[in-house]
Parts: structure tokens; C-alpha cells; sequence
């Protein structure tokens, strides 16, 4: 099963992230794969912070800022619970990490079907995304590209999600549910 | 204590004057008022309703009580932050001297990391502040064109 959680900067969509990624692991391992590169005082303090919240609950850490299925590989066999934070980390690091910038498509396609591959061969995939769409601000043609892309990669994931959550000031809003899905497919 | 969050330019104004009969003479804009300023204008607001004989505010909604409101609450936020402040401590102070207040927000965390530290912290903190509010609150509401969704 998939659960893809979107939110803001700081909607509380971690938090409610974590707290459902337990909930579904019932006694199954549970990995958490970080993505973001620890670069600068400001990204060790947002890690710790994260660390934190994390503690006590179990997670075992597996850090892949980019090429997300290579996780797999350090991932034992059996059934297990994988939350995925974030989307917007990797999708970054994917298109900026190189000499030059990838194009939105490649990033679209390497995010996308990374994804698909972990949902494949994980138990419950929870995967946590950025809502970066609604700024307003028109950027360089990079950061267009990355805000494209992005926009590509939320609706892919959107379409194999059995559900979808956005997290509003800590609040979880039902965008797409499991009941509702299943409902239509019986129709 | 109500909250009321939207994106820049939803309406939420409007729709909390529709719906709580709110008198902008007890809205304070983007401001927490002082114990002081509340009584006065509570004060102001009671005499001028008494010398109009009538319940009646400009929207034609009947006043039941005089609600206190603060809105655009993030830009308090934002002031607070850039004089030094600590606008958790302080939002958390006014709360318990006013619980039955409106707090009017925009929703500022759905957009690119800014560039500069200053606009990532505000972000960052407004966010978990709202977050904090949103699970005090007796009833949160998101307005989006105009209309509004009970969404606690």
C-alpha cells in the first residue's frame, strides 16, 4: 500500500508522517530514508531536529539523497513499513546535484519511477511531499524547471497512492481515500 | 479560540465579518494589542452601539457579542521575529487572557525555500506556530475563493 502525504513548510506533515508510518508497521521494520545532503549549520539543525521527533519510534535510517531504489538494497528481506521524507530533497538533488542541471523531464522519470520501484517491493511505501506551487513568485528558469518537475512528480505519485493526505496547520485533509477508491472500482 | 487560515487574498476577512459578525473597531491589523487598547476600544464599541440604538454593524449582521480578532496574524509574526521577539511566548500570553478570540492567518509554507535565512525562519516558524494554534483551537477554518471549510 502507498500513502503519499504533501503539506507545506511547517504544516506538521512530518510529524503526522511518522506517527502513520508507525501505525501501519505493526511490529514490521520500519526505515526511514533520508534524503536530505548535510551540508551547512542550518541543514545539521533541521536533521537534528527531525532526529528528535524520530526517536523512540523505531526507525531504522537509511540516508540516499538521490537514486531513491538503491535503498532497497540495504533493506532486509520481509515485510516492512518504508516512509520516504522528501520528495522535494530528492527531486532537488536529482536535478542540481550534477555539473549542470538535469531537464525536468529526466527528473520527473528517475524520481517517478524510483518510487514505483520501492512501492513495488515495500509493504507500506508513505511517501512525504512538498507543496512548493503556491508562492505566487515567478523564479529563474531552473527553479521553474524544479517547480515543473515537481508538479509532474506529485501527480504521478498522486496516481499510484491508494491514498493521499494533505496536512494543513497539523491537520490531516483526505484527498484521496482508500474507501472511495475502492468504491469506484467497483462501480 | 477560532482560527482562520487561506492563501493571500481568499477572503478571509469578509468571511469571518459574515460569519461572526466581527466590528473592525475590534480587529487589530497585524498587530496583538495591549490589555489597554482592548479596553478602550471595548469600551468606544459599547457606547457608540448604545448611541446608535441598534445592533446592527456595517454588514447588517446582528451583534451578539464583541468578538476581539487579530488579522493577518503572520505579519505580527514576521515584526516580532525581525524586532527579536518571541512571538510563541507572546501569542501563548494573549491567549490565555483572551481565549474567545478570532486569529486570522495567511498561509505562507506552500512555496519555495527562501533564499535568505531571515524569510526560511519566519516561514518555518509561522508554520509551527499555526500548527500549535490549530490544535488549541476550538474550530479551524481554511478559506479558499471566498468560502470556508470547518476542517476542525
Amino acid at each position: 500500500m502507498m500513502t503519499l502525504i504533501l503539506g507545506g513548510s511547517g504544516s506538521g506533515k512530518s510529524a503526522y508522517a511518522e506517527d502513520y508510518a508507525v501505525s501501519l508497521s505493526k511490529g514490521m521494520k520500519i526505515y526511514y530514508l533520508a534524503t536530505m545532503r548535510a551540508f551547512g549549520r542550518e541543514a545539521g539543525q533541521r536533521i537534528a531536529r527531525h532526529r528528535t521527533l524520530r526517536s523512540g519510534k523505531g526507525f531504522l535510517t537509511i540516508e540516499q539523497p538521490a537514486a531513491i531504489y538503491k535503498a532497497l538494497e540495504r533493506m532486509e528481506t520481509g515485510e516492512k513499513t518504508v516512509l520516504l521524507e522528501c520528495i522535494s530533497n530528492l527531486a532537488a538533488n536529482e536535478m542540481f546535484e550534477g555539473e549542470m542541471p538535469k531537464g525536468e523531464e529526466a527528473v520527473f522519470k528517475e524520481v517517478a519511477n524510483g518510487i514505483a520501484r520501492l512501492r513495488e517491493e515495500v509493504t507500506h511505501l508513505v511517501v512525504v511531499s512538498n507543496n512548493v506551487f503556491e508562492d505566487g513568485i515567478t523564479y529563474d528558469r531552473e527553479t521553474m524547471a524544479y517547480i515543473r518537475a515537481m508538479g509532474r512528480i506529485n501527480e504521478k505519485l498522486s496516481a499510484m497512492a491508494d491514498e493521499v493526505v494533505e496536512v494543513v496547520v497539523g491537520i490531516p485533509l483526505m484527498v484521496k481515500d482508500k474507501k472511495s477508491e475502492s468504491r469506484k472500482k467497483r462501480k | 479560540m477560532k482560527l482562520i487560515i487561506g492563501g493571500y487574498a481568499q477572503g478571509k476577512l469578509k468571511y469571518a465579518i459574515e460569519k461572526y459578525g466581527l466590528d473592525l473597531r475590534l480587529v487589530w491589523d497585524g498587530e496583538l494589542p495591549g490589555d489597554g487598547e482592548i479596553r478602550n476600544a471595548e469600551t468606544e464599541f459599547v457606547k457608540e452601539r448604545a448611541s446608535d440604538g441598534n445592533n446592527i454593524n456595517a454588514k447588517g449582521v446582528k451583534m451578539k457579542n464583541s468578538i476581539i480578532a487579530v488579522n493577518h496574524f503572520h505579519n505580527w509574526i514576521k515584526r516580532s521575529l525581525s524586532e527579536g521577539g518571541c512571538p510563541e511566548e507572546e501569542i501563548s500570553r494573549f491567549l490565555d487572557r483572551y481565549q474567545s478570540c478570532i486569529i486570522i492567518s495567511d498561509e505562507i509554507g506552500n512555496g519555495i525555500i527562501p533564499v535568505e535565512k531571515f524569510e526560511r525562519e519566519y516561514r518555518e516558524r509561522t508554520g509551527r506556530i499555526l500548527v500549535k494554534l490549530a490544535g488549541q483551537a476550538e474550530e479551524v477554518e481554511r478559506v479558499i475563493c471566498g468560502i470556508g471549510q470547518k476542517i476542525k
